[in-house]
């Protein structure tokens, strides 16, 4: 038997559940995520985007970060770590039969007001600055956690890749990427392996830097 | 609809709750604040069921036993949805309640 330790990500739905807001947004969004519309369907797509990106716009930072960016520790502890895969309800809101190449899946993104002004905070506010201590050239975790967390609901929709902490992606890869392999590695990376963000992530969990975690509405 | 009469004996009462003590066969680690109705309806008693009272009392319903004014849920609390051990979400509809009445 292994030794019982905090699962974080268990105690945010808990107190999620114990706040009359924070629940009825949860079950807003987990409804349509989980409602199976036809035998080829496992859900209304688009029904479950919207209420996710309502789940993030109506409940304080404190309930919904608390679940999205639960910190995990010990990096076999999957309990942890599969429930905050599971927040967004992947097998719906994130999760395709393919996986289209990440340049044609930000064309398609640009094609959608809110996708595209989302996914333009989330290269402004996230960006990678290796000299600053933070990690971030804006300097603002707040900042930076409320642009990825925007991007929630969107075809921009990313998630936690599984076996590997804390890497993040949208649902693509950059197969068949032709002469464009570079600017796709590029996008991709942005998600995968950026500092700012992972910074952003690990201070939220570990309720370092908790000065910032009253940011701006999105313009 | 069901005659609804407010009684302050019949009031909204809350319990902080695990999913599995609900026993509705979930396993999860999961908690809920459960609401419920409790409390008595003699306040708000019509003359249909003084009429009921005096009727089984004096035996002329046979065996029958027609139900009393009641302390019910009159509306229902917001969905709650939880991850069980699984990792399998489950949604409760009607599960808690949000406001009482005597009906």
């Amino acid at each position: 038997p292994a030794v019982t330790k905090e699962n974080n990500c268990l105690n945010a739905a808990k107190a999620c559940n114990l706040n009359d807001t924070c629940k009825k947004y949860r079950s807003a969004y987990i409804s349509p995520c989980t409602s199976r519309v036809s035998t080829a369907e496992v859900c209304n797509r688009r029904k479950c985007h919207k209420a996710l990106r309502q789940f993030f716009d109506k409940v304080p930072p404190k309930h919904s970060y608390s679940m999205l960016f639960c910190s995990c520790p010990t990096a076999h502890q999957s309990a942890c770590t599969e429930r905050r895969r599971q927040t967004i309800v992947p097998v719906c809101s994130y999760e395709d039969r393919e996986k289209p190449n990440c340049l044609s899946l930000q064309e398609s993104c640009k094609t959608n007001y809110i996708c595209r002004s989302r996914l333009a905070d989330f290269f402004s506010n996230c960006q990678v600055e290796p000299r600053s201590l933070s990690g971030c050239l804006k300097e603002n975790y707040g900042d930076c956690l409320l642009a990825y967390s925007g991007l929630i609901g969107t075809a921009m929709t990313p998630n936690y890749l599984r076996l590997s902490h804390l890497s993040v992606s949208p649902w693509c890869d950059c197969s068949n990427s032709g002469n464009s392999k570079e600017e796709c590695d590029k996008f991709l990376e942005f998600f995968t392996d950026n500092l700012c963000l992972r910074s952003a992530i690990q201070a939220f969990g570990n309720g370092t830097d908790v000065g910032v975690w009253q940011p701006a509405p999105p313009v | 609809k069901p005659r609804r009469n407010q009684s302050h004996g019949c009031v909204l009462k809350q319990v902080h709750l695990n999913v599995t003590d609900l026993g509705l066969g979930y396993w999860t680690k999961e908690e809920l604040i459960f609401r419920y109705c409790s409390g008595p309806c003699i306040d708000s008693e019509t003359n249909y069921d003084k009429i009921l009272n005096n009727l089984t009392h004096n035996k002329k319903l046979d065996q029958d036993k027609p139900a009393r004014t009641c302390c019910r849920p009159i509306a229902f609390d917001d969905d709650l949805s939880f991850l069980d051990d699984n990792l399998v979400y489950h949604t409760l509809k009607k599960h808690s309640a949000r406001k009482c009445g005597c009906v």
